[in-house]
């Protein structure tokens, strides 16, 4: 795929939208493609990467991802140039389920580099508000120069149909920082959203989910209506290379959408 | 009456195959580990070990083996598709654990997306299984629902005779009859005794293991740790296994020109399934060891109905720390479900 456009999201964190070559290829993934799948993206010479398609559904002339340069496959695609190719496999995996989230209020939250693939929900639900009910998003970073898509959480702040509550971590804040200090679930927590005809779409750290689901369950969430997306290492992505399993169940071929009530049945030593 | 492959015809044998387009693989002993290669004559076989060192996965899913080569040119990205080295073939004295090892990753591969290159050279394959007669201590066929004359993933059996001087010929298969067809004026009728299987005493119940481990309440026993202590996590037991099957994807070249790979991995290293962000959801030896029993006796039944071990014992026979599947299973066989 060629890369046609590319910005710094925050240190270290670089989107890039992507366009297909093959027009076969290209049809293949607008009939595929639901929000929640992944991809491999991958430079020849160094490998393959795993992030999720951070576009919507709605959205499906281009692809984009977005991921932190940290290896060997990451420095490579940030160094790849706007009109560079990259190779692209995918999309694999499940997806959220958005057709049974009609007429219900929706609640995302997310942390840090998370929000790419909460923002592909987001952007394919806002792309068809009027099938949803309240829309509440809550989303924290470790610094204000950590929070990515900056300029698409000034449009939601702008929006009158989306209520964004935006945090850092005590410590991350700037001088002229204007919302929340605090951690991402002691946040959710004040915000209360009411869990009546509510789902809950929650994707970060290890760390964050595992509290964030505390506090759902505090404010009277159905483990049911939470849903969340699991990233664990994979090579293969198509249920083969044997190690992105938590406990029986296979990332890359069950997940990595999945409910709390799912994740509940997982061994927790295993995740 | 039987039909008998006498051992003295087998050098007229390999002739035959060969004529026939075949390439004759066995057992043979070498310098190092002694694996299945391909021979030249009769003489070359090795039927006298328990088994060779390494499993005939080496055959189906090598170490490691090219998946596509690229180029990289200035405004495109040229790849060419590798395809498994065509040639059919007649692996010659598989042990029965071995073919049966073939037929559990069948259910893998040849699974949702299929792998091409294992079930071209899964189909290009005649496997001849000899029943073993001799066993060692790490053998553990008996106690996972198999024999030392099963016929699972063989698409010929041979029973060797008492007098050590040739088998019994069972054909299984199609692909088995045809290449005996080749033969078929070697083989003589007969009615020579057959040798006694080896005596593989159990060494554990399956099943009283299998609901141990299928109990949620036992994923953070402290057996885990106690039983992997001595893991050094060199992942022998993981690359011997006929069934072991997990691999690695790396590219070999440079920003021009390369060669996309297909590796072994192995569950026991830490790296394989450590996260970009430092996180590692198997941190810990005994972490990686109960992936490795969980993943043979509870999940993959749980997707395929077959446990994915053979019994060939391997992974006790060559572990360094004297580890293995026989010893995790006995003592969990013993433990409280």
């Amino acid at each position: 795929m060629k890369i046609v456009d590319r910005h710094d999201e925050a240190p270290g964190v670089r989107t890039m939208k992507l366009e297909f070559q093959d027009r076969a290829d290209h049809e293949l993934f607008k009939i595929t493609f639901r929000t929640g799948m992944f991809g491999l993206y991958g430079i020849y010479g160094e490998g393959e990467s795993t992030f999720c398609v951070a576009s919507p559904e709605t959205r499906k002339d281009y692809i984009e991802c977005t991921f932190r340069q940290s290896g060997r496959v990451t420095s490579a695609l940030a160094n790849a140039d706007v009109g560079d190719l990259i190779t692209f496999r995918g999309p694999y995996g499940n997806r959220f389920p958005i057709e049974d989230f009609y007429g219900k209020n929706l609640l995302f939250v997310s942390g840090g580099i998370a929000l790419p693939p909460t923002r592909s929900v987001i952007w394919s639900c806002l792309d068809q508000r009027e099938k949803f009910g309240r829309v509440t998003i809550v989303y924290g970073a470790r610094t204000v120069a950590d929070l990515v898509y900056k300029h698409e959480l000034d449009e939601w702040q702008m929006r009158d149909d989306v209520e964004l509550v935006l945090t850092v971590d005590p410590g991350g804040e700037s001088p002229d920082w204007k919302h929340k200090v605090g951690f991402v679930p002691t946040v959710l927590e004040e915000a209360a959203p009411s869990p009546d005809n509510c789902i809950a779409v929650i994707c970060g750290p290890p760390i964050m989910i595992k509290f964030t689901l505390i506090s759902l369950k505090k404010l009277g969430f159905d483990e049911k209506n939470v849903y969340t997306t699991l990233e664990n290492r994979m090579k293969c992505g198509v249920g083969k290379c044997g190690r992105c399993n938590v406990g029986s169940v296979y990332v890359c071929k069950e997940g990595p959408v999945f409910t709390a009530a799912e994740v509940a049945r997982m061994p927790a030593a295993d995740l | 009456m039987t039909r008998i492959l006498f051992s003295d015809k087998l050098d007229n044998c390999i002739a035959r195959w060969r004529a026939a387009g075949l390439t004759v693989f066995g057992p043979v002993k070498t310098d190092t580990l002694s694996s299945y290669a391909a021979i030249e004559q009769a003489s070359d076989f090795d039927f006298e070990s328990v088994l060779p060192d390494r499993s005939i996965k080496d055959l189906f899913f090598p170490q490691t083996e090219p998946m596509l080569r690229y180029t990289i040119k200035k405004r495109a990205i040229e790849t060419e598709d590798f395809t498994p080295p065509n040639g059919k073939r007649i692996i010659f004295g598989a042990r029965p654990c071995d073919a049966s090892g073939l037929a559990i990753d069948d259910s893998l591969f040849g699974w949702d997306y299929k792998d091409e290159y294992w079930i071209q050279r899964r189909n290009e394959s005649v496997i001849v299984s000899i029943a073993c007669t001799k066993a060692d201590d790490f053998c553990l066929c008996s106690s996972l629902n198999l024999a030392p004359d099963s016929s699972t993933g063989s698409d010929v059996l041979l029973r060797p005779l008492e007098n050590n001087n040739g088998w019994v010929v069972e054909e299984l298969t199609d692909r088995g009859r045809e290449a005996f067809l080749a033969i078929a004026e070697l083989l003589q009728d007969g009615s020579d005794p057959i040798a006694p299987i080896a005596d593989v005493p159990e060494k554990f119940d399956l099943d009283t293991c299998v609901a141990w481990l299928q109990n949620p309440e036992n994923f953070e026993s402290k057996f885990w740790k106690e039983i992997s202590m001595r893991c050094i996590g060199c992942g022998s037991c993981t690359y011997l296994c006929p069934t072991c099957h997990c691999f690695d994807i790396q590219d070999e070249g440079d920003t021009y020109s390369g060669i996309r790979r297909k590796n072994w991995d192995s569950c026991s290293f830490a790296l394989f399934t450590m996260h970009t962000s430092g996180h590692n959801p198997r941190a810990t030896q005994s972490a990686r060891w109960r992936q490795r029993i969980m993943h043979k006796f509870n999940y993959f039944p749980g997707t395929f109905s077959v446990n994915s071990c053979s019994g060939c014992g391997r992974c006790s026979r060559q572990c360094p720390v004297d580890m293995g599947i026989t010893e995790t299973l006995q003592k969990i066989s013993t433990l409280q479900p």
